[in-house]
């Protein structure tokens, strides 16, 4: 089970409103690559780890996504608070509101909503470790493009936060891959599925 | 300008982001002496500072709120909100 701490992983606290910024940073919340997809990847995948190690490593990695789903939200949430209509219309933030009025709703910047044809559960843990090194590296890159938009010094601030939180988390996927490796034929693990060939 | 209330809480976060950052580190080493006792000592260091800063400023779970004349988890803000965190 899950249990809720009322504490961010690392403060957000946003001193100037900015929807223009808001409708870029929303793709590391509900975006191909987003934190919401990273989150529903690691938790889903760990029922076929073969290994307490790699689903230690899904459980707690996913578990820490879920914070940096918050962090990202409480970004939005304070990047849009006390707008006027004017401020709405001119930022080009009326497409968004339209539909969400200033709540916080996980979609990419280019308005498609979350969706879970943005990740993948395998039931191969090779397959799955793969893909879960490379969203990693996507999410970095994203965090690498909202830094080269945005001179807002309270979010880049938790924008490198975050950035570093991916490469940390890059790492310990592989070695969680190696170990796998290691603990199946290393000649050649592709000979059989752990999850699922008995 | 800090007050007391976010003085506590950065480092108590420090503490929890270290013991966090710790926990990941042994999924992939179990058995690493130095990351075991760096664990631990991180540990000690968070469970204290929770404590003291629970004791302050109210729980931050629901299962450890207070609950005698009003129900504590919906006294404190929640973090997204500017300020609290």
């Amino acid at each position: 089970m899950f249990q809720y701490e009322k504490v961010l992983q690392y403060p957000v606290n946003i001193k100037t409103p900015n929807p223009a910024l808001a409708k870029v940073i929303i793709s590391q919340l509900g975006g191909p690559d987003g934190e919401v997809g990273a989150a529903m990847r690691y938790l889903n995948q760990r029922y076929s780890a073969p290994c307490r190690e790699v689903q230690a490593i899904l459980t707690d990695i996913g578990t820490e996504e879920l914070g940096h789903m918050e962090m990202v939200a409480a970004i939005l949430y304070q990047l849009t608070r006390n707008l006027s209509v004017k401020e709405i219309k001119e930022s080009g933030f009326d497409a968004y509101f339209v539909d969400h009025t200033a709540g916080v709703y996980p979609t990419a910047a280019s308005g498609f909503p979350w969706t879970a044809a943005s990740m993948q559960v395998k039931g191969d843990v090779i397959t799955d470790l793969n893909e879960d090194m490379a969203a990693e590296q996507k999410a970095r890159t994203t965090y690498d493009n909202i830094l080269r938009l945005s001179d807002d010094p309270d979010v880049n601030n938790v924008m490198r936060y975050l950035r570093e939180r991916e490469i940390v988390h890059y790492q310990r996927f592989g070695e969680a891959l190696r170990r796998t490796i290691d603990r199946l034929d290393d000649k050649n693990y592709y000979i059989m599925n752990p999850a699922f060939d008995r | 300008m800090e007050n007391n209330r976010q003085k506590a809480l950065r480092k108590l976060m420090a503490a929890r982001f270290a013991l966090h950052d710790a926990e990941l580190y042994l999924d992939s080493h179990p058995d690493c002496q130095e990351g075991l006792r760096y664990f631990r000592a991180k540990r000690e260091q968070m469970e204290k500072l929770r404590n003291e800063y629970e004791a302050e400023f109210g729980s931050l779970t629901a299962a450890c709120a207070k609950a005698d004349e009003r129900w504590e988890w919906v006294c404190g803000a929640f973090p997204w909100e500017r300020g609290e965190s």
